[in-house]
């Protein structure tokens, strides 16, 4: 009553043992080059795409991605903050083209809006230049991120955000981050930290919404 | 069929096999039962601090973004990973018919594993992680766990060389494919990872990552084992070899391509995210053939379901692997996806890959294993069932919560004008949900680990026969004599 004792056909031989885990190889090699090799090795080999020629930017910004521009501050810390505390489980930074979602009619998620009018788009692999890793996120649990440096723009306001989400949405899932601050030595209130800063940094950053030179356009 | 029976000189080969893995095989396995308590406490916190996010909300240690990534790579690297490296050792020991030949350095190589695994959890605990799902532990520690794998996975290769048998068996080839591609994965993944030279790939190459831990080590670990023990424990041989073979093939080609669609529609190529859809969806035909031909290998024998813990949780556990491979595909097409991405349909659709699926067959292997090992029978029969039958509701109760609140939390954010917090305040209850299915598992896996720890004191049962789910125990010799079929 054992498998050992009933083998049904000749399968392969044992000296084939290396044949077989060529051929198992094999088949790990193709995906493995086309979704994650060459991926990685043309994004890290791709130069910003200068702005042509009657394409105005504000700022003397030349190129997408402009690297700076998604720098505020001591932003490069904070990112470590938002990844430490877990930020990306709650939260995308992914603004999905139209065929993929209603992201970009949702008002704030997608950019600018406003006098200037929409400049709403969906995110682009640049978008992510001055990020680790880029924290497109697991669940939506809380809002989309990749432009909340529009919606929210006073500092108060962002830590008032990160330590007392209650005032602004009385049912809002996000817990008080405050470890990030310490209480007021003078009166009520909370002082904030130097994480709790860096962190506002990063996410005053968070605007990803870059005009697209017209040559990336046609490059894509 | 008619099956040849063993003779006393195998009798005795499989006896001197299964006293050289006892104390490796022990010590994965009651260490993964105790990472897999502590995990599955911590599923149960983060649901919970999700329904109620101002618990506790000045303990740095106790908000979601750390209790969650704990919970889930304590899961999958101390429970689910240690479990199957055990199996994986006993499983080819016993195919291959060679002992293991140095226990020691196994044990010391897991406790490497297990080094690996508790510096992971503290440093995403203290606030070292990098929120990229199980990836979050720091960049310096995955050459710990590498080599912790490495040096255990290596003494499989001395077996499958030594081998007197002509001929691979299905679960041979399963197991070396496993064998072969996590280490793989593991190694590209994390060396593309965090270095910031292609932040992109870099989020894809995660995503990739997490698709290829469960169809290229956990699904071909989980299918070993029941392409072994459906047979073993009916009598009767696979239906079709020649489908099993096929299914493998058809596994190890489309699996690698699998994954990018968890982010569809984000800032990669199209291209990538159609492709990965595409063979979500033909890797069912590899997974329904291969499901199809273990139930046809079992017909006729169903009533042993009634007896056998092992075949009990095995079937269940492959059954979810099915519904786990078809709720994937759907998802990862645009009509279903767009609405079912980054809601709670993702975190249950992965706690039935790491959870549900996987360790259900692996608690079917165990419960086979452990007493071949230890020379002595589990203790209790009616804990048994009530390991499976909480393991059982609590996988179903989070599945069906979190798709239909996915379905709801979708819907609420393709409104474009609905407010944002309406999504949320609509799925309370489904986190509610969450919170119950947890508990449900935390309890099963309490009673698993007291009876696992039983066995591994030596206070197991000394009988002849073996302990049934539904059988006076000791009464009957075999889950077929049980079952009254001979």
């Amino acid at each position: 009553m054992n498998q050992e004792n009933y083998r049904h056909e000749s399968y392969m031989n044992s000296n084939n043992f290396w044949k077989l885990l060529g051929a198992i190889g094999f088949a790990f090699v193709l995906p493995w080059l086309f979704l994650v090799v060459l991926p990685y090795v043309s994004e890290s080999e791709t130069a910003p795409v200068p702005y042509g020629e009657g394409e105005e930017v504000e700022g003397g910004v030349t190129a997408y991605p402009d690297r700076n521009l998604q720098r505020h501050g001591a932003s490069d810390y904070g990112r470590e903050i938002y990844a430490a505390e877990g930020c990306a489980y709650c939260h995308t930074q992914v603004v999905r083209p139209t065929y993929a979602g209603a992201d970009m009619w949702r008002i704030g998620w997608g950019g600018r809006e406003g006098e200037q009018g929409d400049f709403a788009r969906e995110t682009h692999a640049g978008d992510y230049a001055n990020e680790a890793v880029a924290p497109l996120g697991y669940q939506r649990i809380g809002q989309d991120l990749s432009n909340v440096g529009y919606r929210i723009t006073s500092r108060e306001e962002m830590h008032r955000h990160l330590s007392n989400p209650k005032s602004f949405d009385a049912e809002s899932g996000m817990p008080a981050y405050l470890h990030l601050y310490r209480p007021s030595p003078v009166g009520e209130g909370f002082v904030p930290t130097p994480k709790a800063e860096a962190l506002v940094d990063y996410l005053l950053s968070l605007k990803k919404d870059q005009p697209l030179p017209k040559a990336y356009l046609s490059g894509n | 069929m008619t099956v040849p029976q063993p003779t006393q000189e195998d009798l005795n080969e499989r006896a001197a096999i299964d006293r050289s893995a006892r104390y490796p095989v022990m010590f994965f396995f009651t260490s993964a039962a105790a990472w897999l308590l502590f995990a599955t406490v911590m599923g149960f916190m983060s649901s919970l601090k999700l329904r109620l996010p101002g618990l506790w909300d000045e303990c740095a240690y106790m908000s979601y973004g750390r209790l969650f990534p704990v919970h889930f790579n304590a899961l999958v690297y101390g429970w689910a990973m240690q479990a199957g490296i055990g199996v994986m050792l006993w499983l080819m020991a016993r195919l291959t018919r060679s002992r293991i030949a140095h226990p020691v350095a196994v044990i010391v190589a897991g406790h490497l594993w297990n080094a690996g695994v508790a510096l992971a959890v503290v440093s995403i605990w203290f606030g070292a992680g990098r929120a990229i799902p199980l990836l979050d532990f720091p960049g310096w520690l995955w050459p710990v766990l590498g080599s912790g794998y490495a040096l255990t996975v290596v003494w499989l290769i001395p077996m499958c060389l030594g081998r007197r048998n002509a001929l691979f068996y299905i679960s041979e080839l399963y197991l070396i494919g496993a064998a072969v591609w996590f280490p793989w994965t593991f190694l590209t993944a994390n060396l593309l990872v965090g270095e910031g030279a292609a932040p992109v790939a870099g989020a894809g190459a995660g995503a990739w990552y997490l698709s290829n831990l469960v169809y290229f080590w956990m699904a071909p670990i989980a299918l070993a084992v029941a392409y072994y023990i459906i047979p073993k424990i009916s009598g009767r041989a696979i239906y079709s070899y020649p489908l099993a073979q096929v299914s493998f093939w058809l596994l190890a080609f489309l699996a690698g391509w699998t994954g990018i669609s968890r982010f569809m529609g984000g800032p990669f190529p199209a291209w990538m995210a159609a492709a990965s859809g595409a063979a979500s969806i033909f890797i069912l035909l590899a997974v329904v053939a291969t499901v199809a031909n273990l139930l046809l290998t079992l017909k006729g024998a169903t009533k042993l379901w009634e007896y056998s813990p092992s075949l009990r949780f095995t079937v269940i556990g492959i059954l979810m692997l099915a519904v786990w491979s078809v709720l994937t595909a759907l998802g990862s097409t645009y009509v279903f996806g767009r609405n079912l991405q980054f809601t709670h349909f993702v975190a249950g659709l992965d706690a039935l890959a790491f959870y549900g699926f996987f360790s259900m067959t692996m608690f079917g292997a165990i419960y086979f294993i452990v007493p071949r090992i230890t020379g002595s029978e589990w203790p209790s029969g009616d804990r048994i069932r009530t390991h499976f039958w909480f393991s059982t509701y609590g996988i179903i109760t989070m599945v069906v919560v979190t798709l239909v609140g996915g379905i709801a939390q979708g819907g609420d954010l393709a409104v474009w004008d609905r407010t944002f917090s309406v999504s949320f305040t609509n799925s309370v209850a489904y986190i509610v949900g969450r919170c119950l299915a947890w508990a449900l598992i935390t309890w099963s896996n309490l009673v698993f680990l007291q009876q696992l720890a039983l066995m591994f004191i030596g206070k197991g049962r000394k009988s002849a026969g073996p302990t049934l789910i539904h059988a006076e125990p000791g009464e009957v010799q075999s889950a077929r004599a049980a079952a009254g079929i001979q």
